[in-house]
């Protein structure tokens, strides 16, 4: 594990969470989106994270050094999952060319399953989680020239 | 050259400090990066620990040792190599700090990472004094 395998880790945090609020950003941007190609209205996406190495989680305080598959390489993205198990908001506006045409729920429009206060938690998150990933990259940064200053 | 001098002696503990320093700081920002992941487990490295002791285990003089004529005869104390020490990386899997199975703190990954890019700083220095020192000698 060298000095730059350090900063490809920081590196995948920061994708990592730049993609997480990007996801975040598309969520408020269609907060109000009631027509989509796939039909129904917009459904909020959420990241799905793993680490990029999968640890073994054996029940042991030491791990057999040839079990050991090292310290990881970071995090990495799996699948931008849209959550269909949160509900949509209902509002009733049967003038609403969208609006629900028949059915118990005539006359409503249903509205994304995007709640703002939920998605401005996550951003802030996701920035803080962004800002030390950058912290670390520049911690190695610093350590480096460090180690290039000892044949001075 | 430099084997049994004082120099050669810090110059190896120092790069082995270094390295394992850097390999702990790799360890520390694959800790921060998976600081959402969900059932995600810290790990940290052990080393300083095992290394006082081994280099505790040379100066230890037994108040009586026994005398071993055979190979096969049990040695009363050995004293551990300190060369042998090697960095271990250990899995924190029994606690949990947030709900999501994750046992990342963040502070303490911060904290830890500062602490570690200050001894690697004081070791770079200490190498570049042994370097000064050589050259004083040199010139």
């Amino acid at each position: 594990m060298g000095l730059f395998s350090t900063i490809n880790i920081a590196a995948s945090g920061m994708t990592a969470e730049r993609l997480r609020q990007d996801v975040i950003a598309d969520n408020i941007a269609n907060q109000s989106t009631t027509r989509t190609p796939e039909g129904g209205p917009f459904r909020r996406s959420r990241v799905i994270l793993r680490p990029r190495v999968e640890q073994p989680y054996f029940r042991l305080p030491f791990l057999p050094d040839q079990w050991d598959n090292g310290a990881g390489n970071g995090v990495r993205v799996v699948e931008v999952q849209k959550d269909m198990s949160t509900e949509t908001r209902l509002v009733y506006d049967p003038t609403h060319p969208d609006a629900i045409k028949s059915g118990p729920r005539a006359g409503y429009v249903e509205y994304p399953n995007v709640n703002i206060v939920t998605e401005m938690v996550d951003l802030i998150a996701a920035s803080r989680a962004y800002e030390a990933n950058a912290a670390i990259a520049n911690g190695a940064k610093a350590m480096f020239m460090k180690a290039l200053e000892i044949g001075r | 050259m430099l084997e049994g001098t004082t120099f050669g002696r810090t110059m190896e503990l120092l790069q082995r400090s270094m390295d394992v320093s850097t390999m702990r700081y790799g360890v520390i920002a694959d800790n921060i990066a998976n600081a959402d992941v969900p059932n995600f487990k810290r790990s940290d490295v052990n080393f300083e620990a095992a290394l006082k002791r081994a280099i505790d285990s040379e100066r230890y003089e037994p108040r009586m040792r026994v005398t071993a004529t055979d190979p096969r005869h049990i040695v009363s104390s050995t004293s551990a190599d300190w060369r042998d020490v090697r960095p271990r990386r250990v899995l924190d899997y029994l606690s949990t700090v947030k709900n999501n199975g994750n046992n990342v703190d963040a502070e303490k990954e911060f904290m830890d990472s500062l602490t570690n890019q200050l001894r690697y700083s004081m070791m770079t220095q200490a190498a570049a004094f042994e370097f000064n020192q050589v050259s004083l000698v040199l010139r």
